[in-house]
This record gives structure tokens, C-alpha cells and sequence, in this order.
């Protein structure tokens, strides 16, 4: 008490009026440079006609300057900015996979409609088998793109869009037909500047469209193409000329014909809740969904716990004052957070190898126990790599939160005549799970989905050969669902993120449970 | 009552503030790729973007700079991490922010034009140019739409040391390692989860390719001829646990290596990126096609290397222009084998680095690759494929788990 | 009359042993297994960084060849501008974790000392936002950062500014909660009798309350700082130019192939990039187990 009241007698000064010009001015400064910055945003998404992030932009813009202008919104004033990059950043995520659960966004469907037209028109395409190679010279010709081709007997061709090849004079250069008459010869510098158009430029060879047209695809030479697709605009259909089949937009985000052949690509669509019927009624993961869904459960609970055990273990070890090389040790005990996660969990899954693995060979002297091929024991296995990643973490916290028990209290009880395990278990403890209780729940939601360390020590594995799906002893709900929905060359984006919403609720229904419990204990304190 | 006057004041020099801030910063133009030079009889510069490997980054910076020389169209490019190279293009590719050319493997066709992400390319005469096993996989439903730079195939490593003469056959090749002494006569790369990829050879050799070809020599999905590797899972169960043990589903890619670079193993099935290592090591590294365990001749996979061009590129012009006008050519070929290792698409630079016997020695057993299908359906193959031939390389009844591997690929295909 | 001597000396020591090993023996013997544990996979890491032509995995015999051309060829190689990615992560995680600390801070103290509807609510939250699972994180943070950076090019795509807007996306979570606890624990008689003197709420958050919670602000800046280091997921998809990307990026991508993954310089990367963490460990531990903050309390 007394250090404080003589600081606080030493700060008076500064508790004065002089003072609380400087914080204001800074705070007109900071929020004008804020509101300067969004003024801007708001233009140019105005000039691109961007509505939807403009409304964003203005509303939370005002949002900002009220909270920093009205003098009742003082708790928001702390919470504001740290609000503000979880709103855009983490909260954007959550929308957009919700968003990408509605729709059918996965291999095939990735594109939007008018892209994926485009895709096949160009797909289409294929060039007359027996063409000769045009050196083409790309000119204009009364403001439209035309090529100047210099066939394989020499004689030069001009044709546009519009009209069909013909025969012309031309200046040649090399025995390729260079410029001619009436027509402007572009320069490759020129020529790179209209590429999207030289790209699409098609000259009809001849007046039947059976010849098909010459395009060019790098700007020097032209070939003879013909399409078997032809897009109707105003029918919305596709047709293939070589099969006489007829596609039209079956409303799931593909051409279809009507035997309900689809071509692929297609495009993203709108689904519903498609995708989560589909997670609740999957066939294939019926099988091992209860014995995978069990491990998850105690896997992230184990791991919340043994990484707890051993990380408040070794804090309360290293906490005697006197003891020599704590920093050293400390410093070990971190080493395992210092490195890269992925790192550890490659070197331990080699390590565990059954016949060449170091822990078999050297440690246990030439044991054969299959660490990584036994259901039980690779269950085993990912736990201790989890525990060795994990428990730096906790050690970190656990010694954070020590500090936060007043000594008052250790004092009292040890006066009382409390022996040290007493000590930690009547006290210590109580108050340490009190204000580590989030971090308790957090571990457990974070490792409920902990599908790194799963897939990089045992993959999964052992594998479960009896299931319709690759899935293995030690996978995880998530790591499964990755298995379910990205297979080969399939991607479903969609269904992955139902899934991982599904997942969510769960962990998120299981953390409020744990919260509300752990309310109670927070009232005592 | 000053509370309110002052945030009021605040607040005006707020607007005030902002809206002058925002009449000088809105004079400013938002830059887009193509903003006018000072000299305004000057054009601005094309630039494509292409993505690489990080490994073939440095390589193709020279080859970058060399063709932004002659054309002056700028070419950048942006090292991506090979393992997520192929779904970030995908995604990105109609996003307005995708690259122009992207670099990848001739297996990732059947995907990427599902996606409708790339755009065909046209060889032209050029298209002669190529190795004829390169043209073929990069072509996908009788389009191109790869400019190929490298075929990549497995062939055999032999400790020439231990073992002076090549092998003839499988059975001599494990012969000629155990009478030279090697602790392992022949390593290859499995794994848990198996590698169809390293056993593919063996299984060609019983006479199972996985499909069938249909009449314009592409793969079929409908011809599944999977099913006719009952011979190859008999032979190889006879290697693994309940056999010789030539085989082992604990030898991963670093134990293989670590064997043969220490010279505990005398014949090493792997790739052309492995033979530097062993050549470091000191051994005296000969380069053998596979030797062939069954009736027929060991045909492994060819991965063909090459470049892909967005379909969404603004630059497709330029992009065609940069990989079939100069890519294309021998040069470029070879500086990108030297930075790689790997076997160059176009024949007459294939030629030209084939005096160095060891790459002449994976050229030899290229003869006998055929391209990996590139067909959606050969995903379904992959999922299943590995686990199969692990659980009989670890004592499962070959017959069985070969006709439940069958069953399971083509009900995969057949659900789509 | 040395043997008479001795004898008395030789009990106190066995005593003086005996009482040593009952306060803090037992806790060497303990800390030195852990250690062991702990360094078990570590010194493979650091082996495989010492064998140049080595695997990572592929042999048991550790510090069979001892040399540093790894570290040698990380350091002067052309291709991996190692000290470059060293500088960017450690501009983009001293930012992160000085500025997570500080937005934690200000919402945890709000959470702490004001009441006002919805806080328990809100506190809830923020950790369950936290918990969503982030299989579209990295679509979307291109999409987002696309966005922005097609008005603000200096913070978008391929900025370090724009990379530590995302990670302060992360700031608010179970961090917060962790740092509300510990505000819990400083009375608030502090802050009145503050108050009484005329501080402001801010000069009481500043100059009162963030010096009493040094342990949790030391802890949460260097699970912040490691936090960033070591991400690479994120980083990846944000930081496309090697010259503005980050040791994680730069490192895993060094390995992503596995047909040409080089595992010694990996690890001898692995090995120096741990030392920032080291260092910044050591110059906060005074922090986090300071006695100084008990005494202030007081």
C-alpha cells in the first residue's frame, strides 16, 4: 500500500487537466486517418459498384466512430479493436464456410456458369487432323481483327471474323506474308496488348462452316479448328453437332443430356441443406462411425489431460526459488513448442518404427513392438507424440497461473500447517483450474480436431480393412471426413464444410456445457 | 454540457479531416496492372505469371530473363509448395488473381479439365519433336493441353561395386545381391500404406496394366483390367513376411536411401531424383532397366512433367507464345534437365544429355514406361490400390485381398 | 585425530545431502527424465542438421558424421534466402505478439473491471469462435485479402502487414479469457483508490494494471510470438514472393516434395529458427515467475 500511494503522490501531477489534451488529440488523429481510409474504401467500391462490402464498410465505419465519440460506450472502447480484426478475419471464415455448405462447390462444380461455357466451347475445339500450319501475321482491317495467312504453297490469305479466307496479294518476308493492301499490320507488342481478342478470333477457312476456322493461339501461326459444341444463348443449351445430343441446364450446376448423362465441368450452384443430408446419410462411414466418433472423444480428452498433468507437473517442479538450472531446464522444457510441429510428429513416427525405429532398436534394445501397426498401441502412440507436443503449452500457462495465487494464501495454509500435497490439492489447485477452466475446454475443442498430428504419425492407420473407406484405428472424426470427402480427384468442398459445421456444433454444445458448469466454481473466487 | 461540446467539436474536425484526406487520396487512381508510363508513346509490358516448383524455381528464373530479352514480355515467377500447387491452382484459377502457366504433371489432366481450368495448347509441327511417350500423356480426350519438359520413370540402381553385371531377371537380381554380401539385396520405397507406384512395374510384368485402352489409345474406364493381377499377388506375397522378406512395408523412402548410400544394399528400385544422393555418397552408382520378376517385360510408370495454361489468363496469347515458341525449344529443355535431373521431353535435347549413362541408363528403362492414367476414375484405384498390396506383402491371402480390391475400384468407378 | 575429525563431517554431509535431495533433489532427478523426454526427437533433429548427405529418418546412429555444411549451405544459399525469411518472421511475430498482447489486454481488462450486458455471453464467444474448424480459411483469407488489397495494396495479398491483420484475427480467444482470470485475481480496490485520485480509466489500465499482470502478458506474447513463427499454413497462402515470406514457409517448402526433400538443411533451418524462441523465452521468464508482482500487489 504505501509504494502505491507514493507513486500515486508523484503521478498526481499528471492526474492534472494538462494532461488529457495529448490522449484526445491523438484520438482525433487516429480516427480521422481511420475514417480517411474508409472514405476511400467506400469510393472505389462505389466506382466498381461493389455494394455488398460497401454497406460492410460504411456500417462498420460508423459503428467505429460512435463507439469512440460517444461517451457511453466505454466497455466497447476497449473491445472494439480487437473485435474488429475477429469480425473481419475469423468471423468472415465462419460465413464463408457456412456459405460453401450450401452450395455444391467441389471438383467439377468450381467455376461459374459463364466460365464454365467457356470452358467447354474451349475444351471443344480440336484442330482438323490433317491442317497445315499457317505463319500467321495478325493485322486490322477497317477496325476489325483480321489474319493475314500465308498457306503451305506460298499464296498469303486474308480473312476476318466476318468474312472467310481469301486470296490476296502480299509483301512477303522469310516466305511469310508480312502486310497487305488495305490492312494494318500489327506488331507483337501490338498483338500482346488485344490478346483475349486474337485469342477468340475465329476466321472462317471457307463459306461452309464444315471447314471449321482458323485460329491462332500464340500469335505466329494458325491452324484449322473445328468445334463440336455449339452454345444457344437464348435456349440455354449445348449442343454436340457430331452426336446431335442436346444439354441443357439440369439445375445442379451442370449440362445435362436427357439421359441424364452430365458433362463436366460445371458450376458452383446452391444446394440447400443437400450437403447435410447427405453427412447424416453417408453410407460409407455408417461402419466405423461409433468407434471413431468414441476415440475422438477420448483422444481429445486424454490429451487435454495429459498435457495438463505434465505441463502443471513440470511447473510446479521448477518452482522452488533455490533450486540450480531452473533457467536451463526451463528452457528444455520449451524446446519442443520451439519447433515446428509437423517436425516432431515426422520424427517420432520414425522413431516408432517397428523394425528400424530408434525406440525399438536402441532404447528397448532390439524389441519388435509394433508401435504403429497394433490398433491399441498406435493409439498409444499418437497420445505420447500428443503429450509431447502439447505439454510445453500447459507448462507455459501452468506457470503464468501460478503466479497469479496470491502469496497470502500459500502463507496461511503453511503457517497452518498444511504439508505441500495438501497444500496443492486443497488450494493450489481449486485456483488454478478456476482460471485455466478455458484453457482446459479449449485444449479439449482444439484436439478434438487435431487432424495434423494424426495424419502425420500413423495416418490414420492401422488401416480398418473392412470398411467401405480408407479409415484406420487412430482416425479422428475429421481426419474421416477428409477421407469421405476429398477421394482421388474428388473434392467436395461442400460436403466437407457440412461435415465440419456438424463436428462444430458438437464440440461447441460440449464446450457451453463445460462453461456453465465451471461458472460455478468461478463464483467462489 | 463541455463533455458534449468537445465530443462535438471532435467529431466535426473528424469529418473535416476525413473528407480532406479523402479528396487528396481519391485524385489517386487505384492501380490495376496496367496503369500509363510516363512516356505515353510507350506500351505497357505483358507479364505472365507462372508457377513452379520450388525446386525448378532458379532454373526457370534464367530461362525467364533470357526470354523477357528477346520478347520483352515479362515472365515472374512465383515458387509455390509442391503439395498444395495443384488445389491452390484449382481454386484460384477463375479468381481474376490465378497465375498465367502453371507447371505440374501430366496425371493432374483428368482433374484439371473436369475443372475446366486449363486451355488446350497447339504443338503444331512441333508436336513430332517431342518423345513420343511425352506427346501421349499430354494429351486428354485427343486435345493437348501440356507443353512437356520431362519424363520421369523408375528404373533400377545397382551398387556396381557389389555387383558388376546388370541383372536379368528378378530372381538373378536377388541372387546377385545375396552372393555379393549386401545385409539387403534389393530395397524399394513401401510404407504403410504400400506404393502401387514402385510395384507397378512388377505387376505389368504378370501382365496387369490397370486399364484397358480403348480405340484411340487413351485409358478406359470401363476396361478394368485390374482384376487379371491375381499371378502378381500370389508372386507378391511370396516377398513379403510369409516369403523372402525381399519386401517390407516398414521400409520407407529414407531407409531405402539410407541402405543403398551406405552400401548395405546392393540393388535400389527408384527415381532419377534419388541418384545424385547416391552418387554423393561415394558409390559407383549403374543405372539398369527393371528387372523383370514375371512372363513379360517390367513396364513402369511415366510421369511427364510439364506446363499447363489458365484457362482464365488474360496473357493466353503470350503464355502459348512462351511455352511452345521457347520452352519448347532444346535449349531451355536442357537447362531445365540440369537443375532437375530428369529426363528432357523433347528428343533432341534427350539426345544431347544421354552421353551421361546414368541418364542414359533411365532413358533405357523408359523405353518401357507407359504413361500414368490420368482418367478421374484412376483416383478410385489409388484409394484402394496401396492397401491391398501392403496387407499381402504382410501375410493377407494374395487371392482374396486382389479380388476384394478388384470389387472395391470398380464399385468406386461405377458410383462415380 | 583427522578420523575424529571426520566423522562428524561425513553425517553432516549425508544430513545435509539427505536435506537437499528432500527439497530440491527429487526435482533434479524428475526435471532431468523430463528432459530427456523432451530432447528425445530433438537431438534426432539436430543430428540429421549435422549429417549433410543425410535422411531424417533413415538411421539410428546419430552424429555419425558431424559437419556444418548444412548450416553453411542454408546461410550463403542463393536459392534459400534463410537470413531474409529469418528477419520477416521476426518482424511479423514481434508485431503479432506486441499487438495481440495489447488488443487481448484491453478486452480482457474490459471484461474484468466494467460490467455490462452480454459480457459472460460475449467472453463465451470468443473462445467458441475460436474453436471453428478452419478447413476454408485458407480460400477464404485469399478471397478476403484479395479484396482488400485491390483497395489498399499495402495490406493485402503478399504484405507482411496484411499476414499480421490475420493473425490478429486469432487475437481475441482463449488468450483473453486466460488474461480476464489473471485480471480477476489484482482487487479492485486498486483501481478505486486510483480512481479517488483522478486517474482515468485508461491511465489506470496503463500504468497500473498491465504492470500487475506482467506473468500473463509475458506468457501470452510468447505463446503469440511461437504461435506465429511457426505457422506456415496461413503464411503460405498470404506470402507468395520469397523474399517476403516467413522461416516456416520457407522451411516446409523445402521438404513439400518428398522425392526432393533436403531434411538436413531443414533441420539445421529448424534448429537456428528455434533460438528467436529461446531468447525471447529467456528475456520474459523474469516476467513470468518475477517476484516483483506479488510485492506490487502488496
Amino acid at each position: 500500500m504505501n509504494t502505491l500511494l507514493t507513486a500515486r503522490k508523484s503521478d498526481r501531477v499528471e492526474f492534472g487537466s494538462a494532461g488529457r489534451v495529448g490522449p484526445l488529440v491523438l484520438k482525433i488523429v487516429l480516427l480521422a486517418t481511420l475514417d480517411a481510409a474508409l472514405l476511400f474504401a467506400i469510393s472505389v467500391l462505389l466506382g466498381r459498384g461493389n455494394y455488398g462490402a460497401l454497406a460492410l464498410v460504411a456500417v462498420g465505419g460508423l459503428a467505429i466512430n460512435w463507439v469512440y465519440l460517444s461517451k457511453r460506450t466505454l466497455p466497447a472502447k476497449y473491445l472494439t479493436p480487437g473485435l474488429t480484426f475477429l469480425a473481419i478475419f475469423q468471423v468472415f471464415i465462419i460465413l464463408y464456410t457456412v456459405y460453401i455448405a450450401f452450395t455444391n462447390y467441389s471438383t467439377g462444380h468450381i467455376l461459374n456458369k459463364s466460365q464454365a461455357i467457356e470452358a467447354l466451347l474451349s475444351q471443344s475445339q480440336s484442330r482438323v487432323p490433317d491442317s497445315a500450319e499457317y505463319p500467321v501475321t495478325i493485322v486490322e482491317v477497317g477496325g476489325d481483327l483480321g489474319m493475314l495467312v500465308t498457306a503451305p504453297d506460298g499464296t498469303a490469305m486474308l480473312g476476318t471474323a466476318a468474312d472467310p479466307l481469301e486470296t490476296v496479294d502480299a509483301s512477303m518476308s522469310d516466305g511469310k506474308a508480312v502486310s497487305t493492301e488495305g490492312a494494318t499490320s500489327l506488331t507483337f507488342a501490338e498483338v500482346l496488348q488485344r490478346q483475349e481478342e486474337i485469342f477468340a478470333l475465329a476466321v472462317p477457312v471457307s463459306d461452309d462452316p464444315n471447314d471449321g476456322s482458323l485460329r491462332t493461339l500464340d500469335g505466329r501461326n494458325a491452324y484449322q479448328y473445328t468445334s463440336n459444341l455449339v452454345y444457344d444463348e437464348e435456349a440455354d443449351t449445348l449442343t454436340n453437332t457430331d452426336t446431335g445430343v442436346v444439354y441443357t441446364d439440369g439445375g445442379h450446376g451442370a449440362f445435362v443430356a436427357e439421359d441424364g448423362t452430365e458433362i463436366l465441368p460445371g458450376w458452383q450452384v446452391n444446394v440447400g441443406f443437400e450437403n447435410f443430408q447427405r453427412a447424416f446419410s453417408e453410407d460409407s462411414i455408417r461402419g466405423p462411425l461409433v468407434y471413431v466418433t468414441a476415440w475422438t472423444f477420448v483422444f481429445a480428452f486424454l490429451s487435454m489431460i495429459l498435457t495438463f498433468g505434465l505441463g502443471l507437473f513440470v511447473a510446479l517442479v521448477l518452482s522452488h526459488p533455490r533450486m540450480r538450472g531452473l533457467r536451463f531446464y526451463r528452457i528444455i522444457m520449451v524446446l519442443p513448442y520451439a519447433f515446428p510441429a509437423f517436425l516432431g510428429a515426422m520424427v517420432w513416427s520414425g522413431m516408432l518404427s517397428t523394425s528400424f525405429g530408434f525406440v525399438n532398436q536402441v532404447l528397448l534394445g532390439g524389441a519388435s513392438i509394433p508401435w504403429l501397426t497394433d490398433p491399441t498401441l498406435a493409439k498409444v502412440a499418437v497420445l505420447t507424440v500428443n503429450l509431447w507436443l502439447g505439454f510445453p503449452y500447459m507448462f507455459l500457462v501452468s506457470m503464468g497461473a501460478l503466479q497469479s495465487i496470491p502469496e497470502e494464501v500459500t502463507e496461511a495454509a503453511t503457517t497452518d500447517g498444511a504439508s505441500p500435497w495438501q497444500l496443492f490439492r486443497r488450494i493450489k489447485l481449486p485456483l488454478l483450474l478456476v482460471s485455466m477452466a478455458p484453457i482446459l475446454i479449449s485444449t479439449f475443442a482444439f484436439n478434438f480436431n487435431n487432424f495434423n498430428v494424426i495424419y502425420l504419425v500413423t495416418g490414420g492407420g492401422p488401416r480398418d480393412t473392412s470398411a467401405g473407406i480408407p479409415v484406420g484405428h487412430t482416425d479422428i472424426l475429421i481426419s474421416m471426413v477428409y477421407k469421405v470427402a476429398f477421394t482421388g480427384q474428388q473434392r467436395d468442398y461442400g460436403l466437407a464444410s457440412a461435415f465440419s459445421i456438424i463436428i462444430f456444433v458438437l464440440v461447441a454444445v460440449i464446450s457451453i456445457i463445460s462453461f456453465r458448469r465451471t461458472r460455478s466454481l468461478e463464483d467462489i473466487h | 454540457m463541455r463533455m458534449t461540446k468537445k465530443s462535438l467539436a471532435a467529431g466535426a474536425l473528424l469529418v473535416g479531416a476525413g473528407l480532406l484526406l479523402s479528396a487528396c487520396s481519391s485524385s489517386e487512381d487505384p492501380t490495376t496492372s496496367s496503369s500509363p508510363t510516363d512516356t505515353g508513346a510507350e506500351t505497357p509490358t505483358t507479364s505472365l505469371t507462372v508457377w513452379v516448383d520450388a525446386e525448378r524455381a532458379d532454373a526457370l528464373s534464367q530461362a525467364a530473363t533470357d526470354y523477357e530479352a528477346q520478347t520483352g514480355i515479362k515472365v515472374e515467377i512465383v515458387a509455390r509448395d509442391n503439395s498444395t500447387l495443384k488445389d491452390d491452382f484449382i481454386q484460384q484459377a477463375n479468381s481474376g488473381s490465378g497465375p498465367d502457366v502453371v507447371m505440374g504433371a501430366h496425371d493432374w489432366l483428368g482433374e484439371l479439365t473436369t475443372n475446366g481450368v486449363i486451355a488446350p495448347l497447339e504443338l503444331g509441327d512441333k508436336a513430332g519433336d517431342f518423345l513420343p511417350v511425352a506427346l501421349d500423356a499430354s494429351t486428354y480426350d485427343g486435345t493437348v493441353y501440356e507443353l512437356p519438359y520431362a519424363v520421369e520413370n523408375l528404373a533400377l540402381l545397382r551398387n556396381a561395386d557389389l555387383v558388376p553385371e546388370p541383372a536379368t531377371s528378378y530372381d538373378d537380381m536377388i541372387a546377385k545381391g545375396k552372393a555379393a554380401g549386401a545385409e539387403f539385396p534389393f530395397v524399394v520405397e513401401q510404407g504403410e500404406s504400400g506404393n502401387p507406384y514402385h510395384l507397378y512395374p512388377f505387376q505389368t510384368a504378370f501382365g496387369a496394366p490397370v486399364f484397358g485402352k480403348d480405340a484411340n489409345g487413351a485409358y478406359d474406364p470401363t476396361q478394368l483390367t485390374l482384376g487379371d493381377g491375381t499371378a502378381f499377388a500370389e508372386w507378391l506375397s511370396t516377398q513379403g513376411v510369409k516369403g523372402s522378406k525381399n519386401m517390407s512395408t516398414e521400409i520407407t523412402g529414407d531407409i531405402a536411401k539410407e541402405k543403398f548410400t551406405s552400401g548395405d544394399a546392393a540393388f535400389w528400385l527408384t527415381g532419377p531424383w534419388n541418384v545424385n544422393a547416391a552418387v554423393e555418397a561415394g558409390i559407383n552408382v549403374a543405372v539398369d532397366p527393371i528387372a523383370s520378376p514375371g512372363p513379360d517385360a517390367a513396364q513402369p510408370f511415366a510421369g511427364v512433367k510439364g506446363f499447363f495454361v489458365n484457362q482464365y489468363s488474360d496473357n493466353k496469347v503470350a503464355a502459348n507464345d512462351f511455352l511452345v515458341n521457347y520452352i519448347g525449344t532444346e535449349d531451355v529443355q536442357v537447362a531445365l534437365f540440369k537443375s532437375g535431373g530428369v529426363l528432357p521431353a523433347l528428343k533432341a535435347a534427350a539426345d544431347s544429355v544421354s552421353s551421361d549413362p546414368l541418364v542414359a541408363g533411365f532413358k533405357a528403362a523408359g523405353d518401357q514406361a507407359v504413361p500414368m492414367p490420368a482418367i478421374p476414375a484412376m483416383g478410385k484405384v489409388w484409394e484402394y490400390w496401396g492397401i491391398a498390396q501392403a496387407a499381402i506383402l504382410n501375410g493377407e491371402d494374395p487371392d482374396s485381398t486382389w479380388a476384394k480390391l478388384t470389387d472395391d475400384v470398380a464399385a468406386a468407378i461405377a458410383a462415380g | 585425530m583427522t578420523t575424529i575429525a571426520r566423522t562428524p563431517r561425513r553425517v553432516s554431509t549425508v544430513g545435509r545431502f539427505g536435506r537437499w535431495f528432500r527439497t530440491t533433489g527429487w526435482r533434479h532427478v524428475i526435471a532431468v527424465v523430463l528432459c530427456l523426454f523432451a530432447l528425445l526427437p530433438i537431438t534426432y533433429v539436430v543430428s540429421a542438421s549435422l549429417n549433410p548427405t543425410g535422411t531424417l529418418t533413415g538411421s539410428n546412429q546419430l552424429f555419425k558424421t558431424v559437419g556444418l555444411d548444412s548450416y553453411q549451405r542454408l546461410l550463403t544459399s542463393d536459392q534459400f534466402p534463410f537470413m531474409t525469411w529469418f528477419k520477416n518472421s521476426l518482424i511479423v511475430g514481434l508485431t503479432t505478439a506486441v499487438l495481440s498482447v495489447f488488443l487481448g489486454a484491453l478486452a480482457a481488462y474490459a471484461f474484468s473491471r466494467m460490467r455490462f450486458s452480454g459480457r459472460r455471453t460475449g467472453l463465451l464467444t470468443i473462445v467458441l469462435i475460436q474453436m471453428f474448424p478452419q478447413l476454408l480459411a485458407v480460400v477464404a483469407i485469399f478471397l478476403l485479402l484479395g479484396q482488400i488489397g485491390a483497395i489498399f495494396p499495402s495490406i493485402g495479398l503478399n504484405t507482411h502487414a496484411g499476414l499480421i491483420m490475420v493473425y490478429l484475427g486469432a487475437a481475441l480467444g482463449v488468450n483473453t479469457y486466460l488474461m480476464y482470470g489473471f485480471f480477476n485475481t489484482v482487487p479492485v480496490a486498486i483501481d478505486e483508490a486510483a480512481k479517488i485520485d483522478g486517474a482515468g480509466h485508461a491511465r489506470i489500465f496503463f500504468r497500473i494494471i498491465l504492470r500487475l499482470v506482467a506473468p500473463i502478458l509475458a506468457v501470452v506474447a510468447l505463446l503469440s510470438f511461437i504461435g506465429s513463427m511457426n505457422d506456415f499454413v496461413i503464411a503460405s497462402v498470404v506470402l507468395v514472393d520469397p523474399e517476403q515470406q516467413t522461416l516456416a514457409v520457407g522451411l516446409y517448402r523445402m521438404v513439400s516434395n518428398p522425392n526432393y526433400a533436403d531434411w538436413s538443411a531443414f533441420a539445421a533451418g529448424a534448429v537456428m529458427a528455434s533460438v528467436p524462441v529461446v531468447v525471447l523465452f529467456l528475456f520474459l521468464q523474469k516476467y513470468i515467475v518475477g517476484g516483483l508482482t506479488a510485492g506490487a500487489v502488496k
